[in-house]
């Protein structure tokens, strides 16, 4: 009895020191991130190049998310609504759900799948064939080269794709109203611009920039760590694509509250 | 002394409870070609990872011009590597750039060169290793001798003092061998000191000053490649008969 509780303890206290290494390690990334942002050689050409691949990349898809979001919200908000005679909030209750939660949110989910996994894969395999162990050997850093220009390129991608996906998710959203409700173009974008207001573009926008580096650090951390050739890579995406979106939904809870406590 | 480019000193490193160094010592002298054996697993390459920093050894010392470089974290020791450059076993090219940008990759990150100068560096490096026009290859597009001659070119395209090769010949054909054994020959022409870990004896003996052998996490044999031919030890000659057995 005594063996069987000391084996569950030391499994658990194996696991906890576990989860503190893989926290520790994490933090130490974004740590040696931010710290070779801050010095010289910061790859500016890498970045963009970074930017136009999963940035540009992702717009495509972007705009058919947002659509979508528009067209199936406005349409499910305007007939719900409409049994209450509530027709007329369609416009302010889309344009509030989008701004606020549907596009920063959906956008981040989506990139995370595309971008988060591509770049796991990526390092993944860089990783698998001593290529990263050939940036090191070279007297470079590979948090340097391969980090930092992903890291930045997707905060800085990743509230752009949002803001697509938002303006989209709107006119998406004004066709709907227009189509089915009646609702005049004017009086829709009227609605619109009046109902959203500055703090509610910002907390999509920051929210949107906290999904890309969280996407960004977990996926370059993963690729960074994997072992055992192909299958190794393969785990590493599922694991980074997981993650990635578990931690987007928790993360939105929280800058949520936090924006709608100071604003 | 003062000829001494590199020490090994009591070396010891393990993995887990695999003990692969148990005391390693040894020195690299100025110009001069070392050859490492042993058999499988004897930690020949972990050997050459540990001083250029990719592994860290449990204890012991590593010195390079008498400066200590076991104990130097990752930024601290990335100018080391320019003076001591490292030849993987699989070429480990950048397979998302092309022959010219693996080749050039140093001394974009390390040089103040203009793109010209660059250009006629790495057009010079090509036509030493054999390759010259093919700057615009993909690593994918090249054989695997080829990977491993433009991976020796970016690994001494700084004019490191001491070159760090990783079984360069290993599964190449016999042509493919000769042409990275003459490349080799050509660069300890330069007067580069070099490190090369092979289970190719013949090419050992005919390219290297001195050869050591590594046994059960030990050196038992160091000295010249003609005293290792003659050697009457027995494990030496276990060896030389049926290489990888001891």
């Amino acid at each position: 009895m005594i063996d069987l509780i000391t084996d569950i303890f030391v499994r658990f206290a194996k696991r906890w020191k576990n989860n503190f290494i893989f926290v520790g390690e994490i933090s130490s990334l974004l740590f040696e991130t931010l710290k070779c942002t801050f010095s010289s050689p910061f790859y500016f050409s890498r970045m963009m190049e970074q930017i136009n691949l999963i940035g540009y990349g992702s717009t495509i898809i972007t705009i058919v998310i947002g659509l979508t979001m528009g067209l199936v919200m406005t349409l499910n908000f305007g007939y719900g609504l409409a049994k209450f005679g509530g027709t007329l909030y369609v416009p302010a209750v889309v344009s509030l759900s989008l701004a606020r939660e549907m596009a920063p949110l959906f956008t981040s989910l989506l990139v995370a799948g595309r971008v988060g996994s591509g770049i796991a894969a990526e390092i993944g395999a860089m990783n698998v064939t001593q290529q990263i162990d050939a940036i090191r050997a070279l007297g470079t850093s590979p948090v340097r080269v391969l980090v930092v220009p992903r890291f930045w390129a997707l905060i800085i991608s990743l509230p752009l794709l949002s803001a697509l996906s938002f303006a989209v998710g709107i006119l998406g959203g004004m066709v709907v109203c227009k189509n089915e409700f009646d609702i005049p173009n004017g009086f829709y974008l009227y609605k619109v611009f009046s109902t959203v207001k500055f703090h509610d573009y910002m907390s999509g926008l920051v929210k949107s920039a906290v999904f890309g580096g969280i996407i960004t650090l977990f996926a370059c951390y993963k690729g960074l760590k994997t072992r055992d050739g192909t299958k190794g890579v393969g785990l590493t995406t599922t694991w980074v694509v997981v993650t990635a979106s578990i931690l987007i939904l928790v993360t939105d809870f929280f800058i949520s509250k936090i924006f709608l406590v100071i604003w | 002394m003062s000829d001494v480019l590199l020490e090994v000193k009591n070396v010891h490193k393990s993995f887990g409870h695999n003990q692969v160094h148990q005391g390693v010592n040894f020195n690299l002298k100025k110009g001069e070609s070392l050859g490492l054996l042993g058999g499988s697993g004897t930690g020949k390459s972990v050997l050459l990872r540990s001083i250029i920093g990719l592994e860290h050894i449990d204890s012991g010392e590593i010195s390079f011009h008498h400066q200590r470089i076991d104990q130097l974290s990752e930024n601290e020791i990335a100018p080391f590597r320019t003076k001591i450059s490292y030849s993987f076993q699989s070429g480990a090219l950048f397979d998302s750039v092309n022959v010219f940008e693996n080749i050039a990759y140093p001394l974009f990150e390390h040089t103040t060169l203009t793109y010209k100068q660059i250009e006629e560096r790495v057009s010079q490096m090509l036509k030493l290793i054999d390759l010259e026009g093919k700057e615009s290859l993909m690593p994918s597009d090249l054989s695997g001798g080829m990977q491993k001659r433009v991976g020796m070119a970016r690994a001494m395209i700084l004019n490191p003092e001491i070159i760090l090769y990783d079984e360069p010949t290993a599964g190449l054909d016999p042509a493919n061998t000769l042409n990275v054994v003459s490349l080799m020959g050509k660069l300890k022409k330069t007067g580069v000191s070099s490190i090369f870990v092979t289970h190719d004896i013949p090419s050992a003996v005919m390219l290297c000053d001195r050869i050591i052998v590594l046994h059960k996490g030990k050196i038992i044999f160091n000295d010249t490649p003609i005293a290792f031919q003659n050697s009457e030890d027995p494990l030496i000659r276990k060896f030389i008969t049926n290489k990888d057995t001891i």
